[in-house]
């Protein structure tokens, strides 16, 4: 059984599951963090 | 209370480190993955199927510390009641659930043209699909209450229950008869040659560092919308 | 969906990942937790001839034949307490070879033969360049011809 499909596969794999949180953590992490420093220009 | 209880301490600190812990782990996840994917040699009896152990390896070893380190958290929570460690929760859960997830998919992949299977119902492999099944029973918890720290409270209980899995995880190679090959790194030594030893432990190192940013991202927003929330019932009092 | 009952689907799912976990964590505990059968296993526990088990240990150096249509494998399994004869006809794991491991499902047949009917290769927690096994084999080699030298 050729090896190579199955190492291309498993790092696909790993790339969007540690990409995807890697970007869904920041994404979240910056819009929650914009809308917080807005809210307080507005209390001033 | 403890001098970085308090979110804005935490903060301060958070900053720097998120951007320390994401640039010095995709620097070192890119350096360790290159060298093995690329250089380091195929295994005597596995060839080029040994070279998923760069990610396999390294999820496994992660995905079990950060439950580890959610056990505790959920100790924190019900003994302290510390928010941060609410925080803390419901940061660290989905994104364990994510390792434990590429460490299953990745040793599935693994397995295919080295064992001759995809899956077996083996200890290691069970302890470590229930492993999975506790992180997304963690998150799952946490949100099913209006009230966060209710949430978190309950996923706290889980999170301890759940700890008892952790021994079963690392011994079962050894107190049952497993498809799965017992340890290779013990505290007498290492049964990985120095070739492949050295980018397994630089990848590992790289994607600790990783999840490590992404629990630090995670815990800002949450911080954040906290925050936000806070504010928006300050506001809607103030106009009452 | 109402906030209320997204929260009971929640809770609920939560109490469903409870008891998935459970389910495949108490097994687990029990002595069925054991994958499979040693060749000491079996000669110890006695299985009957048809039962269905699942075999594991070591394939016996030497012990490996094909059939003259190529298609079934005989081999000796064994723990090096307890050996046990295997015929396999099918799909053969690239990793299957002597002197590793190998986990078959299938029965023993009335002469204490096993005759698997899946059959899966296992590899021991050991990785190396094929260089350097080479040179571990060679070395094997050189040792065993070496003439045993008196105890002083």
């Amino acid at each position: 059984m050729n090896a190579l499909p199955f190492v291309i596969a498993a790092y696909a794999a790993a790339a969007i599951g540690i990409g995807g949180v890697l970007a869904w953590s920041w994404l979240s992490m910056r819009r929650a963090e914009k809308a917080a420093d807005a809210l307080r220009g507005e209390r001033r | 209370m403890h001098r970085f209880a308090n979110p804005a301490r935490f903060l301060q600190l958070a900053r720097p480190l998120t951007a320390a812990t994401l640039l010095l782990g995709l620097a070192l996840t890119a350096a360790g993955l290159w060298w093995g994917a690329f250089h380091a040699p195929p295994d005597y009896l596995q060839g080029e199927s040994v070279r998923i152990m760069y990610l396999h390896v390294p999820t496994a070893w992660i995905s079990m510390g950060s439950y580890l380190g959610l056990g505790i958290t959920g100790i924190v929570i019900l003994v302290w009641k510390h928010p941060l460690a609410e925080v803390a929760l419901e940061a660290l859960a989905p994104v364990g659930a994510v390792f434990a997830g590429v460490c299953l998919l990745t040793g599935s992949i693994w397995g295919r043209p080295t064992w001759g299977t995809w899956w077996v119902w083996d200890g290691r492999l069970t302890s470590m699909l229930v492993l999975f099944f506790l992180f997304l029973g963690v998150v799952a918890l946490a949100g099913a209450f209006d009230e966060r720290s209710r949430g978190a409270r309950a996923a706290a209980v889980l999170a301890i229950v759940g700890l008892i899995n952790l021994p079963i995880i690392k011994f079962s190679v050894e107190w049952w008869n497993t498809l799965h090959q017992s340890a290779s790194i013990t505290l007498r030594g290492s049964s990985i040659h120095p070739d492949m030893l050295h980018p397994l432990l630089t990848s590992a190192v790289g994607l600790g560092l990783l999840m490590a940013a992404a629990v630090l991202m995670r815990m800002r927003a949450i911080i954040a919308e906290q925050r936000i929330a806070a504010r928006r019932a300050r506001l809607a009092g103030d106009a009452a | 969906m109402k906030p209320k009952h997204q929260r009971l689907a929640l809770a609920g799912a939560a109490v469903a990942a409870l008891g998935i976990a459970a389910a495949l964590a108490l097994p687990a505990l029990q002595d069925q937790a054991a994958y499979f059968y040693a060749p000491a296993d079996v000669v110890a526990k006695g299985v009957a001839p048809g039962q269905a088990i699942r075999l594991g240990g070591l394939v016996e150096k030497g012990s490996l034949t094909r059939s003259a249509d190529g298609l079934t494998i005989h081999f000796r399994v064994t723990d090096r307490l307890e050996t046990v004869p295997v015929d396999y006809t099918g799909i053969v794991p690239d990793l299957f070879r002597e002197g590793q491991g190998m986990i078959a499902d299938g029965r023993f047949d009335a002469n204490g033969t096993f005759k698997a009917e899946t059959l899966l290769a296992k590899h021991d927690e050991k990785y190396m360049p094929p260089e350097v096994a080479k040179a571990v084999e060679r070395a094997e080699a050189a040792a065993k011809a070496r003439p045993e030298k008196p105890a002083p």
